[in-house]
């Protein structure tokens, strides 16, 4: 990974930093004691951490029978990709798949407008009633009826059984509507009111000012937004009994978790397509679960490195009242 | 009184009207629409409306045999569409009455044609409950004459009536006039489209709360013959093997909250010795990898606990190899100590993560406090205990405050992945009882009421940590 520019003052300026106090005190004994316990500590927890996507990983790329076998257990042994390419037929994952990403992206888009719009409308005190309809739209984040009045309201709504289920509620979202309002508020409002002079409409400014300028709070809600669709369970568990189609990748993944038994019927039909290849690489109730497994974690693994920032970023924000 | 005082009367009925009509759209108790007992009782005109395969779900038979015309169901259908169709044209015409004058007499003509399109489809769908009455099997197709038709009837009569009667007192449009909104409602009227969303999924499920004082089965109606009172209130309480139910979920739900509360402490000192650190990019990959976890769901959880310690997994093989068990023993299946592995699998996923609030806040401490204390002879720990601690404690305090007002709030989902039939006892925390008695064993009303005490005593819980926050710190935390 390429260290970004403030990273590398960073070290500088750390470096000259351990130099200036190298001089001043000597480490005692109890000091490099600690100092050694503690990075043993805080490695030994990094690698519990990191360790079970590698285990799982290496266990998907390796010889299917040595799995099964319990062989692979820190070094990958007789790589295929093959787990990869069969799980997509294996009962209906691909089609989990597409809902999945479908959710996730809608979702995710729709979610992004809607808060930054919301979020500017919201900074106009001259809106009618705004901080009676604010408050309105803050409650909710505090208060809620109830899983079950949920349950019904959905099923009343013609909700259940229905992709737009997933994507129609995340909509309007409170909490991401206070970070883009304060996000604004914080523009200088100088900019706005020249643009208003010129005789520029509030979409016009929404457009071709706000938009542009709260790209980075956008940018933290959106892959706030992606992930919590992407994990998102509950939602399809409760509101998709009859629609196994619409199943997301976590249910899937939950199914096949808990199906001890009827996993010799999928593995068959799985099977059937990977007759060409060899008979070691036969999916078995091992590999099926780990491959989902990965596939499911796949993206937040590759993603979280490069939006990190993002994401602290976000938690930041969130101590920031609306 | 002068006729634009009359037309100002006039039209918050007409809005009032429209708010009315919308709202009948979406309650299935009211569904006109509803012409024969095969039609669901949870549909509204609005899923009517919206979906002929939904709308004929349970017609395939009927059709086939001939008791019910498809026409007739096509004609429920468009019936619907235009309720839906019209009621959202007035609707329209209602927001435009908030503009200027010209706007207003303009906004009437879709109001008034939307009232006549809904009457319309008022008559397509009485068209209908006339015909499906003459069925040859109305055992079967259980034929019925929903009121419901009469109240949208008189809804879109009176929306057309007023739409004209305005029109004429309304004074007339004068030559160069333009259309106008104010700003200030044109603000709320860009607003109102995401209020609506909000209102439809955060407001409108308090309406459920009513199930509460039903005896309710999935499918039936609410009526007066049903109606139970406090029945499910005093059930709660009384009835023995509830009460022990609900002892042992809230025994579950507070022990498992309360042991994250103290164990809340932890990501700070997390943070703290982190920040001892000094070589920077091991403390980067640090970071960078303990917080991994709080971005997977508890579902991979679950499997990253399948993959480790059941019984062709990490652990069980490991000791397999190395000759200490025979056979692989599957972890995940010992009951004993859920509580605790429960708060481990918590720490492990959130420990990383609840760090960087304080790993930031360390950042901004004056580093001239720790020169100065340097200076002084403070050591190591000295500095950490008396300078870095006390300037951490007040986002403690709010963290610790808003623990303490999601203690009932454990959420369902981690406990719903570890649960197995041998540790459910010790497992089911009150999301978890709440879920398992509405949704898998259908007892609606028990478990709405179960909800609604939640939801209240979270609410008290909030409050009365924002109260202690405003006393101690003078800032809310809301």
């Amino acid at each position: 990974m390429a260290m970004t520019k403030q990273e590398k003052l960073d070290k500088k300026a750390e470096a000259l930093y351990e130099k200036k106090h190298k001089r001043r005190y000597k480490r005692t004994a109890g000091d490099v004691t600690f100092d050694i316990l503690n990075h043993a500590f805080f490695l030994i927890f990094t690698i519990m951490c990191i360790f079970p996507f590698y285990y799982i990983f290496i266990n998907t790329i390796s010889d299917n029978d040595l799995v099964r076998k319990g062989a692979i257990n820190f070094i990958p042994r007789g790589i295929h990709l093959g787990n990869y390419a069969s799980m997509m037929n294996v009962g209906d994952v691909g089609t989990a798949l597409f809902v999945t990403v479908a959710r996730t992206v809608l979702g995710t888009v729709l979610m992004v407008l809607a808060s930054a719009f919301v979020g500017y409308l919201v900074t106009k005190q001259e809106m009618w009633g705004r901080k009676i309809w604010y408050r309105c739209l803050i409650v909710t984040m505090y208060f809620n009826a109830g899983l079950i009045p949920w349950y019904l309201n959905m099923s009343m709504l013609g909700l259940t059984n229905s992709f737009w289920a997933y994507v129609i509620p995340g909509i309007v979202a409170p909490y991401n509507i206070i970070l883009v309002k304060t996000y604004i508020e914080s523009i200088p409002g100088e900019l706005e009111e020249s643009a208003m002079i010129d005789g520029a409409s509030y979409m016009t400014i929404f457009r071709k000012l706000i938009w542009p300028l709260s790209k980075p709070i956008l940018a933290t809600i959106a892959i706030f937004g992606a992930v919590g669709n992407w994990n998102s369970f509950t939602d399809s568990l409760i509101l998709m009994p009859d629609a196994p189609a619409l199943h997301t990748l976590q249910h899937k993944l939950y199914t096949y978790l808990n199906a001890a038994t009827n996993l010799k019927s999928v593995m068959n039909s799985g099977s059937g397509s990977v007759t060409g290849a060899a008979a070691a690489n036969v999916l078995n109730a091992k590999t099926i679960k780990y491959t989902i497994s990965m596939v499911t974690v796949l993206p937040i693994l590759m993603v979280y490195p490069f939006m990190q920032r993002y994401f602290e970023k976000g938690i930041m924000l969130g101590a920031v009242k609306g | 009184m002068n006729k634009g005082k009359v037309a100002d009367r006039l039209y918050i009925v007409l809005r009032i009207l429209c708010i009315v009509s919308l709202v009948a759209l979406f309650i299935p108790a009211i569904n006109p629409a509803r012409i024969s007992g095969l039609i669901s009782k949870t549909s509204s005109v609005f899923t009517c409306g919206t979906s002929y395969g939904a709308l004929t779900r349970n017609f395939v038979r009927a059709f086939s045999k001939g008791w019910v015309g498809t026409l007739t169901m096509q004609m429920v259908f468009g019936g619907s569409i235009c309720i839906i169709i019209g009621f959202a044209a007035t609707a329209a015409g209602g927001c435009m009455s908030l503009g200027s004058n010209k706007l207003k007499k303009l906004g009437l003509i879709p109001s008034a044609i939307g009232a006549i399109v809904a009457v319309i489809g008022c008559f397509m769908i009485n068209w209908a409950a006339n015909d499906i009455q003459g069925t040859p099997n109305p055992d079967r197709v259980e034929p019925m004459k929903p009121g419901a038709i009469t109240v949208f009837m008189i809804i879109s009569i009176a929306l057309l009536v007023l739409s004209v009667a305005i029109f004429f007192l309304l004074p007339k449009v004068e030559k160069g006039e333009k259309c106008h909104i104010e700003t200030k409602y044109q603000l709320f009227l860009l607003f109102l489209p995401f209020l609506a969303l909000c209102i439809v999924f955060s407001y409108l499920p308090l309406l459920g709360w009513r199930y509460a004082f039903f005896d309710y089965k999935s499918g039936q109606d609410l009526s007066l013959e049903n109606f139970a009172g406090f029945k499910w209130f005093a059930f709660l309480f009384q009835n023995p093997a509830t009460r022990a139910d609900l002892v042992r979920v809230l025994r579950n739900t507070l022990a498992m909250s309360g042991l994250g509360l103290a164990t809340s402490w932890c990501s700070m000192a997390f943070a703290i010795f982190l920040c001892e650190i000094k070589n920077l990019r091991f403390r980067r990959i640090v970071q960078t990898f303990t917080t991994i976890p709080n971005f997977i769901s508890w579902v991979l959880v679950y499997a990253v606990a399948f993959a480790i310690f059941s019984t062709d997994g990490f652990v069980s093989s490991l000791l397999v190899n190395a000759g200490v068990l025979s056979t692989g023993t599957n972890f995940l299946m010992d009951n004993s100590h859920m509580w605790i592995k429960m708060l481990l699998w918590g720490m492990w996923k959130g420990l990383g993560w609840n760090a960087i609030i304080y790993i930031a806040a360390i950042s901004g401490i004056d580093q001239q406090l720790y020169e100065a204390a340097s200076i002084d002879g403070a050591g190591r720990f000295q500095k950490m205990w008396n300078i870095t601690v006390p300037s951490l404690i007040p986002t403690f305090m709010v963290l610790l405050l808003m623990a303490i007002a999601g203690i009932l709030n454990n959420g369902m989902d981690q406990y719903l992945v570890f649960e197995t039939p041998y540790n459910t006892d010790t497992i089911t925390v009150l999301d978890l009882y709440v879920y398992k008695l509405g949704i898998n064993s259908g007892q609606i009303s028990l478990s709405t009421v179960i909800g609604m005490f939640k939801s209240v005593i979270s609410v008290i819980l909030l409050f009365g940590a924002n109260k202690i926050s405003k006393l101690i710190r003078g800032e809310s935390i809301i």
